[in-house]
């Protein structure tokens, strides 16, 4: 019922597709996170910032066939957004940005399958980690990752996650 | 004390393990090292690098007890938000003992950011142990927002035979 498009084939030839489905399913996903104003990125920057020479990102879509499509139209149901990481202790590594499948489309191993898809890639390349991050209220979504077997390195080893951006980082920036 | 903070060179790589070892030995995870120098020269210093670091240099005068004159250094790769766009990630940020409190790790990490602002990078992002109050307090006095405190993120990874199990499933192309 559904097939990985590994970024840059299919889509490639068809084009005009390119980056709709994205912020689409990214203000989705912002949504269900309860952080929707804070999408800043555009079409434009996804397609500018994922396909060029060196991109800063890899993706991949779920797409099902016609007879499957949404009611709006929709063939691509479901996304992960990924890009190499690296890790001081053990070298190369995966770092899954954003995992997606439209509601309609749950249950049905479209998402284990797009998060397979990125380890067989990782271990392709040579890294020997995947990491991502969830909220801890998003009790579907843990119990869904902590099935597949991975660790919440948060809970176990006590990492905890920083950022410094916005007004902070330029003053950090002019030290 | 002087220092020069400078882009690292494929010559540093020796300095930059020996004090990844000793980050991980205060992390209290040092059986956790798996790459030495040579991957660290193999993927750092290649046309397309996986990282990038800086090293914080100080005069022969000042040198270490053992005689290094390499005292810190700041690794770090380019990451992506679907939100808001470019981002640098912090691997590791250490200064050795001895030299700490003369200013070597401001000067690190906000070179970093300015590495990153220059690359249009709209955030600078890390990780930090629960337990490591030296540095969580180093880093709020920067301005870095704990996201796993004011949020709820967790950090969530998959490695060793875990890894190999998720990619076993992997629907075949």
């Amino acid at each position: 019922m559904t097939f990985l498009d590994p970024w840059g084939q299919e889509s490639q030839k068809q084009g005009s597709w390119r980056g709709t489905i994205h912020v689409h399913s990214l203000k989705e996903l912002a949504e269900y996170e309860n952080l929707a104003e804070h999408v800043k990125v555009t079409q434009k920057d996804l397609e500018q910032d994922g396909f060029s020479k060196n991109p800063f990102f890899h993706g991949i879509i779920a797409e099902v066939p016609e007879q499957h499509r949404t009611k709006e139209g929709h063939r691509k149901v479901g996304y992960t957004l990924y890009f190499y990481s690296y890790s001081s202790f053990v070298g190369r590594a995966i770092y899954m940005e954003d995992l997606y499948v439209m509601p309609e489309f749950r249950g049905k191993g479209v998402g284990k399958a797009l998060m397979s898809k990125v380890a067989q890639l990782a271990l392709a390349a040579g890294c020997h980690q995947l990491n991502f991050t969830i909220l801890n209220w998003n009790k579907p979504s843990m119990d869904f990752y902590l099935g597949q077997g991975c660790f919440d390195a948060t809970a176990t080893i006590g990492y905890h996650c920083m950022r410094c951006e916005g007004e902070a980082l330029k003053q950090l920036a002019q030290l | 004390m002087n220092f020069k903070i400078r882009r690292a060179a494929k010559e540093d790589c020796k300095d930059i393990s020996r004090m990844i070892m000793d980050l991980a030995i205060y992390e209290k995870m040092p059986d956790q090292v798996k790459i030495s120098h040579e991957e660290l020269e193999r993927d750092g210093f290649c046309q397309n690098p996986l990282f990038e670091c800086l090293v914080a240099e100080v005069p022969e005068e000042h040198k270490s007890n053992e005689g290094f004159t390499v005292t810190g250094y700041a690794l770090y790769f380019y990451t992506y938000s679907t939100w808001k766009g470019r981002a640098v990630y912090l691997e590791d940020l250490y200064v050795m003992p001895k030299f700490r409190g003369n200013g070597i790790g401001t000067a690190l990490l906000s070179k970093v950011a300015e590495i990153g602002k220059k690359k249009q990078c709209v955030r600078l992002q890390l990780s930090v142990l629960n337990w490591n109050t030296p540095s969580r307090d180093f880093y709020a006095a920067k301005g870095a927002q704990d996201l796993t405190v004011t949020e709820g993120w967790h950090a969530i990874r998959f490695d060793g035979q875990n890894l190999d199990n998720l990619a076993n499933e992997a629907p075949k192309d």
